[in-house]
């Protein structure tokens, strides 16, 4: 075939800026070159694989020549050789094509190409429908006689190159070379297109495999998973979640908001799951949200089924910030709840036992100190000789019995913590309200914390007038003595500890216990109001104590609409400070008397 | 190409530079309809690769393809280079350019070429 093409020159020096005008010998000329391009572009086209692009290049190029083999030299990871020959060749030959195409590739800039390497990896591509035959009477020739080399490029990039190659000489020819770059053009294009369809199919491949990973780990999830759109209609359940729902006749899956599934329906918990899901889809992260799901008859005996939640906003790649949806993850608690209220009462029934025992022990000892004090007292004034009551061996049976009267005054303190933590987890916490000078209460528990400390000075620092309030004055006093218990015992010895009175500007007393001691460290702030919590740290080692004062404490404060919170600096100390209306702010606990 | 090195001389590295530009541009003119835009650039930076060892100033054209110099930045990278060693390492860069064309190509294009840039330069001298 005959190119039309005419070379830049040619045609600049041709037309001189004037239209093309064709004569009538040229229009068959190009009228078959447009049939021809037309023909070999469909095949390209056509191609969805690299072997059919092999083949509609070999069946275009054949249209052009008659050579003995095609050869694709491709970059990828490093490169990829396609030797396609038109009829079986020597191997001599085959390694020879391999030499020029590695030469031919390196002064196109093809870095690290390696002739062993091509030799070892290159792919035969041989289409029987595309053999040719030798010249009858030929031989196999080992020299090669013709060699062309065009660069693939696609868009200004070369992406590798294509190699023609025969065995007699002078086989190609300038006047078509424009020709074969145009076909080659083409096979880059269609080459192109198949590595990204095949980029495409892997990646789809990997991510349908990821898919079925994930999906396999949520169908095996112990707890429960649920996706729901941004509206907070569940798209998506794993069978766990299924059981732990399944006790309400409700289809999840039906594509409705839960908002209206809770408003249609008079199960007691939807609103409170739909409540959760509504956080996290106005973006915040909720966690371990207890929901109490109705009755489980699992162990033949009605349990109340609590399901912990955590759930949190999904958002799409492109980040904006409203979600599209919220992941939760059910936990059945059941058992744990179980166990912990088991646990509350065994602590309950346990903290009564010792309270009659330590009562007792409290009530005898101060018959004993009364009479060692009566005793005192006449040994006093019978004896002839004054001599001194210190020396007198009933005072050091006084000084031990007021020990023991302290410590047994302590370890009922902690009994009644013990009581008062189920009497808090049940809400059932009681405050008797009376009204009672806030002053007198400080004083007081200064005063015993003061006798338990004599290594400690506490003082005592009053600064309202009145300090007349309406409250639970033991409650109070057991709040003032669980945080001067905390500030002795976390203060060295000689440390200073004051309880200031004020009065804040919205007329709520103010209470702030001010300790020299060792401070809490950042990462308890967050707790130290939980149960059973304790700071442990290097320097704590020697503390006793449950953990539960301040979490009483709070209860307590809490229950009167009063505030209580702390400040610390490491190393310098820590001020406690709890606020007391004058008259109880919040709804008084279930169960409270109210002698106001 | 090493006939006409004794010709350049009297003249400044800025114009010797200039001079092969336009000769590498004359180049990409008549192979890009044959070969396409992207071959004569690439040809340009095997070739650069391959005569760096020998001449090291044109290292920049092997990081970069010749269209995106500007004669005024290479003549930063050309100082302490005289224009004679200037244009014997060019005409090296020809010489690789033309015989990578030909392990291309073989005799298809590359010897009316050659007489056209041969032309060109004498003409431009």
């Amino acid at each position: 075939m005959e190119s039309s093409v005419q070379s830049e020159s040619q045609i600049r020096d041709g037309t001189h800026g004037s239209p093309r005008v064709y004569s009538g010998d040229h229009l068959p000329a190009i009228r078959r070159e447009l049939e021809y391009i037309n023909r070999i572009g469909k095949r390209f086209v056509a191609a969805i694989d690299r072997f059919q692009v092999h083949r509609a290049l070999l069946a275009a190029l054949q249209e052009l020549y008659s050579f003995s083999a095609c050869c694709i030299l491709l970059k990828s990871d490093p490169y990829d050789l396609f030797i396609i020959p038109c009829y079986p060749l020597d191997a001599a030959f085959l390694e020879s094509m391999i030499l020029r195409i590695a030469s031919a590739a390196s002064v196109i800039d093809f870095p690290d190409i390696n002739v062993s390497h091509l030799a070892r990896t290159a792919y035969f591509d041989a289409p029987d429908e595309l053999a040719q035959t030798r010249t009858p009477g030929s031989s196999s020739s080992t020299q090669i006689g013709a060699c062309l080399n065009i660069p693939l490029t696609v868009e200004n990039r070369i992406i590798g190159m294509l190699s023609l190659f025969d065995e007699k000489p002078g086989t190609f020819d300038a006047e078509l070379l424009q020709t074969s770059t145009m076909i080659a053009d083409y096979a880059a294009v269609a080459l192109e297109n198949v590595r990204l369809r095949e980029r495409e199919i892997a990646l789809w491949r990997d991510a349908e495999l990821e898919r079925q990973r994930l999906e396999l780990i949520i169908r095996s999830m112990a707890e429960g998973l649920l996706i729901t759109d941004a509206r907070g209609a569940i798209k998506s359940l794993n069978s766990s979640a299924q059981q732990l729902l399944a006790q309400v006749q409700i289809d999840f899956t039906l594509d409705i908001p839960l908002r209206q599934l809770a408003e249609t329906s008079n199960v007691p918990w939807l609103p409170r799951l739909t409540e959760i899901i509504d956080m996290a889809l106005r973006g915040k992260t909720v966690t371990n949200q207890e929901l109490v799901a109705g009755l489980n008859h699992d162990a033949g005996e009605a349990v109340a089924l609590t399901l912990s939640i955590s759930a949190a906003p999904l958002h799409d790649a492109s980040g904006t910030s409203r979600p599209i949806g919220v992941v939760a993850v059910l936990n059945d608690v059941t058992s744990n709840k179980q166990v912990e209220r088991m646990k509350d009462e065994f602590v309950s029934v346990v903290s009564h036992e010792l309270r009659t025992p330590l009562t007792a022990i409290k009530g005898y000892t101060q018959h004993l100190v009364r009479r060692i004090e009566r005793r005192i007292r006449k040994l006093h004034v019978t004896q002839t000789r004054p001599a001194s009551t210190s020396e007198l061996p009933e005072s050091y049976d006084l000084r031990s019995l007021n020990i023991v009267q302290s410590q047994t005054e302590h370890l009922e303190r902690l009994v009644n913590d013990l009581l008062d933590l189920s009497q808090v987890q049940w809400g059932q916490l009681k405050l008797n309200y009376t009204t009672f000078y806030l002053a007198d209460v400080l004083a007081e528990h200064v005063r015993s914390a003061q006798a338990s400390a004599e290594q400690h000075r506490i003082r005592l620092d009053i600064q309202v007038a009145s300090s007349k309030v309406t409250a639970d004055s033991v409650r109070i006093g057991q709040v003032i003595g669980n945080i001067l218990d905390n500030a002795v015992k976390y203060s060295p010895h000689g440390g200073q500890v004051i309880v200031r009175l004020t009065e804040q500007e919205d007329g709520d007393y103010l209470v702030s216990v001010l300790d020299e001691g060792v401070g809490v460290s950042p990462e308890h702030y967050a707790h130290i109001f939980e149960r059973f919590y304790r700071v442990h740290n290097t320097t704590s080692h020697q503390y006793t104590g449950i953990g539960l004062g301040l979490y009483v404490a709070k209860a307590i404060i809490d229950g009167h609409g009063g505030r209580i919170w702390f400040t610390s600096n490491q190393g310098i100390g820590s001020t406690f400070h709890f606020t007391l209306p004058h008259t109880p702010q919040a709804k008084a606990p279930e169960g409270a008397s109210g002698d106001i | 190409m090493s006939d006409l090195n004794d010709n350049f001389s009297s003249v400044s590295r800025k114009q010797v530079t200039e001079l092969y530009l336009k000769v590498i541009r004359l180049i990409d003119e008549r192979v890009a309809p044959y070969l396409g835009k992207a071959t004569t650039r690439a040809l340009v930076q095997g070739a650069a690769r391959r005569v760096t060892n020998k001449y090291p100033f044109l290292s920049c054209l092997m990081k970069q393809p010749y269209t995106d110099l500007e004669p005024s930045i290479i003549q930063e990278q050309l100082s302490g280079v005289t224009p004679a060693e200037l244009t014997a390492g060019l005409d090296a860069l020809l010489d690789e350019c033309f015989a990578g064309l030909r392990e291309l190509t073989g005799d298809l294009i590359v010897p009316p070429l050659h007489r056209e840039v041969t032309d060109q330069l004498r003409q431009l001298q």
